[in-house]
């Protein structure tokens, strides 16, 4: 009689009820083999909300960042979330993520985070609010919809941009949206300074000329690109970066060209104290002596010389088609400083 | 008159329609139809990192899933010039080998399957099981294993894995026999299989026929024996006949089992130390790599501006195989139910195959996606 009232009571109960009216296999019971990569398990507590995992993710939708709402003690945990339905159990999201110990977990992983690049493209688009008319033809344009409008402002998302370059197409004013390479810095910085300084040089062996100038003169010059974009080219292998960094530079440099012509000098030494940089050096040997590679084309000799020694221009440069070869077209301006004379 | 098999038939795996000419109960001559399983998966992979990517390549085919990740991951190292460790390189030539076994005997099943003999069907998945236990304890999962990355694969696997892998592929080959013996001198299936479906060297060579079926009619010629890791660490040969029928094609795949359970018994005792995966700093620029999955030979051509990638083509073998099924197999085969086992002993993957032409008026441009 005892067991028919305890069977009674065991049916009565509310859970077991729950589990009469929606019967299904529980996923924890399952046997699972060894080696056996399971859905990812998340270690709420560990999370530091990067979104590295979101980034990598293969599986469309797989994983989303949730954050629990602010109470009056503490800001709300943010935590990545596994929607079963999409997860493909690459355990990929575990191994980029990178804290210690990790936050999600899957099979056996115990790999190296550096060698994943969570970045997702080399190219970074960057919107100027400066410039940027809000014609929105972009936002049309984008194919995945990284680009949006906020607060008046238009942005673009760089969680989804895939850098397909559609809206640089459409974009009517330039320098409005830029192009930014992360990828390859080193060898970016190399061509900035290879091609400075093979301009520099180029505009040296015609100083001469440069000198006779006169106070409202223009020495006008060009200088073809090719050989310059092929040894940028040598330097770093991509066509479509070197290209755009070199009109980046021919657009924005304004170079100071520092002539010096010793027959004019006499010696008074005043230059020697004010150089910043010790360019400029006095023995009783050879007398003064400008380095070039020390000088910070400051322009602080130009305008202590009482003789006119040195000399202080400044060069513009823009890349020019319309001859049919490509030129940089060199434009060269005496500086309009005072000089104690 | 023409009577059509599929898209939805029995002996099919996946849809694809056959429109077979008939005369009387006579097969004269078959023609294909595409089109109902494209994914355009060349196309959702462009503009992705090859971390995002090298997942959607391991589902272009449903059964070889494994070689297009190891022919991704080879391609992206030929470009960046960087070369697995040795360890990466025999665990991956093992994988590849489960991996091909499953797949021979999964094809071997339908073929019986498609000669209504259920019997030997359920005889090659029982086999075939053990094989998956092999794979999912190595690589973590069934199918879509997940094991390669570039520059190497994602877990190393130890002694004691090893051993029992061993052990399993031990217990298949005493099995193995058995049932290879039942097809080879059964007086039934033999018979419905000797001289059906033939095709000749040359047909094979006209229709570029790959893999098993191009090996059955005599064009001897196997990709892995150009493989780094087959042709200097492994002692390997290539099976073929030049029977060209149906018994020849499962037979030709009954002995690559043979040969593949050889390679991975060296494998597993040759097997070096060392790491599993090296750092690769993917350079930008094209290159292609070839392997030999299952079914053929399989082609990755890559172009990469150095971490998305730019342009893919993936050449599949099925799509010849089809083709040469269609155009020389199925022609004057006696009946119409030799005609589906003939389909089936091509062992077709229609997902692999299924292109689509996109044509671009303005710019007269065309390009065929996968």
């Amino acid at each position: 009689m005892s067991s028919v009232i305890w069977y009674l009571y065991e049916f009565a109960r509310k859970s077991w009820a729950e589990k009469f009216a929606n019967a299904h296999t529980e996923h924890e019971i399952l046997e699972k083999p060894e080696r056996f990569r399971d859905f990812p398990t998340v270690k709420r507590e560990y999370c530091i909300g990067c979104g590295a995992c979101t980034t990598a993710c293969p599986a469309p939708g797989a994983i989303k960042l949730v954050r629990d709402t602010d109470t009056a003690e503490e800001e709300g945990q943010t935590y990545p979330v596994i929607v079963r339905g999409a997860c493909i159990r690459c355990g990929f999201c575990a191994e980029v993520c990178p804290t210690d110990p990790k936050t999600i977990e899957c099979g056996e992983n115990h790999l190296i985070r550096e060698e994943f690049t969570i970045v997702p493209s080399e190219k970074l688009y960057v919107i100027d609010d400066y410039l940027c008319i809000r014609c929105k033809k972009c936002m049309k344009a984008c194919p995945v919809d990284a680009i949006t409008e906020k607060d008046g402002r238009v942005e673009v998302d760089q969680g989804r941009c895939i850098a397909c370059g559609e809206c640089l197409e459409k974009c009517p004013v330039k320098g409005a949206l830029k192009v930014i390479h992360v990828a390859y810095v080193e060898e970016q910085k190399m061509v900035i300074n290879l091609a400075v300084n093979e301009l520099e040089s180029a505009i040296e062996e015609k100083s001469e000329d440069i000198k006779k100038l006169e106070a409202e003169g223009v020495y006008r010059m060009n200088y073809p690109l090719k050989p310059l974009l092929e040894r940028a080219l040598e330097v770093l292998p991509d066509e479509e970066i070197v290209r755009d960094l070199l009109e980046k530079i021919t657009d924005r440099l304004k170079m100071r060209i520092i002539t010096w012509s010793p027959e004019k000098c006499v010696q008074c030494r005043l230059c020697v104290d004010e150089c910043p940089s010790g360019a400029i050096t006095y023995s009783e040997d050879e007398g003064i002596v400008r380095d070039p590679d020390k000088c910070l084309r400051c322009s602080t000799c130009y305008q202590t010389c009482p003789f006119g020694v040195a000399g202080y221009y400044v060069a513009r440069f823009l890349i020019d088609e319309s001859s049919g070869e490509e030129m940089i077209r060199i434009t060269i301006k005496p500086a309009a400083l005072p000089v104690k004379r | 008159m023409i009577l059509p098999l599929g898209p939805m038939h029995p002996g099919y795996k996946e849809p694809i329609r056959l429109k077979v000419k008939t005369r009387g109960e006579k097969v004269l001559k078959a023609e294909i139809e595409y089109g109902y399983v494209h994914r355009g998966i060349e196309r959702v992979m462009r503009n992705k990192t090859w971390q995002k990517a090298i997942y959607l390549s391991e589902r272009v085919c449903g059964i070889c899933s494994y070689i297009h990740t190891q022919t991704f991951a080879e391609a992206f190292e030929a470009i960046s010039e960087v070369e697995a460790p040795p360890r990466a390189q025999f665990l991956r030539a093992l994988t590849n080998e489960l991996d091909r076994i499953q797949s021979h005997l999964i094809a071997n099943s339908t073929y019986f399957k498609a000669l209504d003999h259920e019997t030997m069907f359920m005889y090659m998945l029982a086999l075939r099981e053990p094989v998956m236990d092999a794979i999912e304890l190595l690589t973590g999962n069934r199918v879509n294993m997940g094991w390669n990355v570039v520059g190497g694969v994602r877990m190393d696997a130890s002694e004691s894995h090893l051993s029992r892998i061993r052990e399993i592929i031990v217990d298949l080959e005493r099995e193995f026999d058995r049932y290879v013996e039942m097809f080879e001198h059964g007086p039934l299936i033999g018979l419905r299989s000797r001289e059906v479906g033939y095709m000749s060297q040359e047909e094979a060579e006209k229709a570029r026929a790959v893999g098993p079926i191009g090996r059955a009619s005599g064009i001897r010629y196997d990709f892995r024996e150009d493989h780094p890791t087959y042709r200097d660490h492994l002692d390997f040969r290539t099976i073929w006949r030049d029977d060209g029928d149906n018994f020849a094609r499962v037979m030709n795949r009954f002995d690559e089992i043979r040969v593949s359970i050889d390679l991975i018994k060296q494998v597993i005792d040759n097997m070096p130390g060392g790491p599993v995966r090296t750092k690769v700093d993917v350079k930008a620029g094209y290159g292609e790599w070839r392997n030999e999955a299952p079914r053929g030979e399989v082609a990755y051509m890559i172009e990469t501006n150095g971490n998305l990638i730019k342009n893919i083509s993936i050449r599949t073998p099925s799509i010849m195989n089809i083709d040469a099924c269609a155009k020389y197999m199925l022609r004057d085969v006696a009946t119409v139910a030799d005609a589906v086992a003939t389909y089936a002993s091509a062992d077709p993957c229609i997902a692999c195959a299924e292109r689509v032409m996109v044509v671009d008026e303005e710019r007269g441009e065309r390009e065929i996606l996968l």
